[in-house]
């Protein structure tokens, strides 16, 4: 069911790619958007929180408008929906998780807001598991929905291989090999689990920067200050 | 006790003046740039580039004479479709003397309402329903309630008084007449408010008082 | 200099003494008050403490504000802080990197004391109402922990609940009496972001009283011997306040250093996953400021008898300026506690790394030989010392 469902949901995430896509995450956002985003979501980020990787506002409206959400009911009686906007949190296409166990062999996809923190071995293993997928060798019987993969320790995964070459186009050119994509999806959620880490650690080196000076300055303060004492 | 006082400097005076006064001044400046972020958290997360804020109407099932009330942008709009007898009670010579400002000189419309109805289609009225004296929200005098009413709006915090048009009267304690907001028609009966079509510069920041 | 309450009125200060007496006493409290002249660097911890506190303070009721006490929502809200709202990655930051800067700058505070003898007459209060502090600042930092709803706040937290249920006769009303039921839910989430709210400014009230025990009896010194003259002070203006200016910088970059570059050094991973009744995270452990009391509670096959020792490993501590006798204050002149309290302290920081272990048999030896050593301390050898040993 999940094979036939997810050609359908990749055409419908076609739409809203970055202008030109150059960093990893900004690559790895597109990898999101037309192959995780099929059975995984992030919901505690925003389609709005996006515009950090530099989406325009135009693209984003439209991305989140490819996403419908309960919207109370009409004047019937009848459950509503309505699109996504950018201030809505990108979830999963399940609209609960016993539908989401259902399509997929009864395993939830986990939710990507904070995998790279709470999996061990964050991003890299992250992409390690998305490029150890091998053919079951003989002799080994997986249960069905299982994949074999050697990233594991115990050996498979329920996630289908997700990365076939060129099965995308970046829009800034890249070829997007499985490695590639594994490279930058890694990068992206690498950046989704702690967006504000590169402002983090500008700012700090500021910061430091200036108690380092006011360190010296009060030294000197002080070193005059004890040295007339009597 | 003499041991209070500042330690005598054997080295000049001025040169540990400068000291102390830059150490603490920078130190100072170091507090106020830590307030920042602070206040920074405060500022309202909804006023983003991003945030949509069109909605669109249907206004098939609006009979004339009567009024509906959305909400847009957190504000409730009025929207009134207008008999003849409103429309020509809007133009009465003697109607238009007791208005404060009658002619919609004071910004509180896009341009394409800068008119004796203030809409973009004299049927239909949109308003903000937001009285510009101390913001409680006007009810609307229906036709049908009073023979000789004009279907103008009331203010029952301290009674002021709206024409259909949303034209504040002279006596009113509400200094301007109401806001209109941009209103674009999709079709006859769908509109779109948020946007002006006849002047799409126009922003509810730049009118004169919500 | 002229005493303020003599000053004409034509100084600002002497019309503004004259009618409210604030800056006669800032004068007299943090200018012109006598400070032993062999302080040492241990010395710059309540400053620290106090600088950390306003940070907790003012960056909590920013928090607070985006905060939903609720167990649907909580959760979500701080994601929100801390991705959504403006500068709110900084401002948790702060709030989280602070929990650790005020523990380890507190029990630095307290070992000093112990070290040099703070809590013998006439600091008795002192030392009590800084003891005080630290077990409201506990209650402050648990309750604190579990507000952000996530895996290891709510395994944490279930796990103390069920300490506090082996407490005969009073453990079950007490545990209802704070959460509401008998299991975590909305209504103990409520309860304890309102206490953590108004514990932070209840524990501003114990501080004033703290400082103004401190300004009764005066700061002790290493040598223990209480300056007699004037000849022997000096006035902490402008003497301390630019050596602790100058401190303070120092720990304001170890703090920055927290904030800003090893945000996730302290935190637990799993604090990132949604509270989960049904799942108990792999290896749950504290934070490590409360390790040393967790390896206690593990250590003791009892429960009721784990907890009576972790708290018991506390109470030692008030009841210290009785138990030790000796009229010398430092341990340096005091050749068994020289040796003994190090031993102490040492096996504090053991208990404290036990505790952020599995409890594997070597971990729980430790444990114990650690906690024996923690209570012989006190228990025997202080009260021992004060009468046999002979102060170098």
């Amino acid at each position: 069911m999940t094979r036939r469902i997810r050609p359908l949901l990749l055409a419908a995430s076609l739409t809203a790619l970055p202008a030109a896509a150059s960093t990893p995450a900004q690559r790895g956002l597109v990898v999101f958007q037309q192959v995780c985003a099929a059975c995984h979501g992030m919901e505690h980020v925003d389609y709005g929180d996006m515009t950090a990787l530099g989406l325009s506002p135009d693209d984003i409206r439209k991305w989140a408008a490819d996403q419908d959400l309960p919207d109370g009911v009409d004047d019937n009686g009848d459950p509503k929906t309505r699109h996504a906007t950018p201030s809505d949190p990108i979830l999963s296409p399940y609209p609960n998780a016993a539908v989401g166990r259902l399509a997929n062999h009864g395993l939830l996809p986990p939710d990507l807001s904070r995998l790279v923190l709470t999996l061990p071995g964050g991003a890299d293993e992250i992409r390690q598991i998305l490029l150890s997928y091998a053919p079951t060798p003989p002799g080994v019987k997986l249960d069905e929905g299982r994949y074999y993969n050697t990233a594991l320790k115990w050996k498979h995964i329920g996630m289908p291989p997700p990365l076939q070459d060129g099965m995308l186009t970046y829009p800034d050119g890249t070829r997007a090999t499985s490695v590639q994509m594994a490279n930058d999806v890694s990068a992206f959620l690498d950046w989704v689990a702690h967006p504000h880490q590169s402002e983090r650690r500008r700012i700090g080196l500021y910061v430091l920067a200036y108690l380092a000076l006011m360190a010296l300055l009060t030294f000197l303060l002080q070193r005059r200050v004890w040295s007339s004492r009597r | 006790m003499a041991q209070s006082e500042t330690p005598p400097s054997p080295d000049g005076t001025k040169r540990r003046d400068l000291l102390a006064t830059g150490t603490l001044a920078l130190g100072c400046a170091g507090a106020c740039a830590l307030s920042v972020p602070f206040l920074n958290s405060l500022k309202n997360p909804a006023a983003t580039p991003l945030s949509d804020n069109t909605l669109e109407v249907d206004l098939s099932t609006l009979a004339p004479g009567q009024n509906m009330t959305v909400q847009w942008r957190d504000w409730p709009v009025f929207i009134q479709r207008r008999t003849p007898q409103i429309l020509a009670a809007l133009q009465a010579p003697g109607h238009l003397a007791t208005l404060r400002d009658a002619d919609s000189k004071i910004l509180q419309q896009p341009k394409d309402a800068t008119n004796w109805h203030r809409s973009v289609r004299p049927e239909y009225g949109v308003l903000i329903g937001v009285c510009t004296h101390l913001g409680c929200v006007p009810t609307f005098d229906k036709p049908s309630s009073a023979p000789d009413a004009e279907g103008g709006y009331f203010c029952p915090c301290h009674g002021s008084h709206f024409d259909a048009a949303g034209r504040v009267v002279q006596r009113a304690p509400a200094p301007y007449n109401l806001p209109v907001p941009p209103v674009t028609f999709l079709s006859d009966t769908k509109i779109r408010i948020g946007h002006s079509a006849g002047d799409p510069g126009f922003s509810m920041s730049d009118i004169q008082q919500i | 200099m002229p005493s303020p309450d003599r000053m004409p009125d034509t100084e600002p200060s002497g019309w503004l003494d004259r009618r409210f007496p604030v800056t006669g006493f800032l004068r007299r409290e943090y200018v012109a008050f006598p400070m032993p002249r062999n302080l040492n660097a241990l010395w710059s911890f309540g400053a620290f403490l106090i600088v950390t506190m306003a940070f907790m303070i003012a960056s909590g009721l920013f928090l607070a504000i985006n905060y939903t006490p609720d167990i649907t929502q909580a959760f979500a809200s701080v994601e929100t802080i801390d991705r959504q709202i403006p500068s709110g990655w900084f401002i948790r930051g702060l709030h989280m990197g602070g929990v650790t800067m005020l523990f380890a700058c507190l029990y630095i505070h307290l070992g000093r004391g112990l070290w040099y003898g703070s809590y013998k007459a006439p600091r008795e209060l002192l030392w009590l109402t800084g003891l005080g502090l630290m077990l409201m600042i506990m209650v402050t930092a648990f309750a604190g922990y579990v507000l952000p709803w996530g895996q290891m706040s709510y395994w944490g937290a279930t796990v103390v609940l069920n300490a506090v249920h082996a407490i005969p006769l009073i453990g079950h009303p007490l545990s209802e009496l704070l959460l509401g039921g008998e299991t975590l839910g909305n209504i103990a989430l409520r309860r304890l972001f309102v206490l953590h709210f108004t514990m932070a400014f209840a524990i501003l009230g114990v501080i004033a009283l703290h400082v103004a025990a401190l300004h009764v009896v005066k700061s002790n010194n290493p040598t223990g011997i209480d300056p007699t003259s004037p000849a022997q002070t000096l006035p902490f203006h402008p003497y301390y306040t630019s050596r602790d200016g100058f401190a303070l910088c120092l720990f304001l970059m170890v703090y920055a250093g927290l904030v800003f570059f090893l945000p996730g050094l302290l935190t637990l991973a799993d604090n990132y996953i949604q509270a989960n009744p049904l799942i108990t995270p792999r290896d749950i452990r504290p934070e490590w400021y409360f390790a040393p009391f967790y390896a206690i509670l593990r250590a003791v096959p009892s429960r009721l008898g784990g907890l009576i020792l972790a708290i018991g490993s506390l109470a030692v501590l008030f009841a210290l300026p009785w138990m030790d006798r000796s009229s010398i204050r430092p341990a340096t002149r005091r050749p068994l506690v020289r040796f003994s309290l190090p031993l102490a302290f040492a096996s504090f920081i053991l208990l404290g790394i036990a505790g952020m272990h599995p409890p594997t048999e070597t971990w729980l030896i430790v444990s114990r030989v650690a906690m024996a050593w923690w209570f012989i301390h006190f228990l025997l050898v202080m009260p021992l010392a004060s009468e046999r040993e002979i102060p170098s």
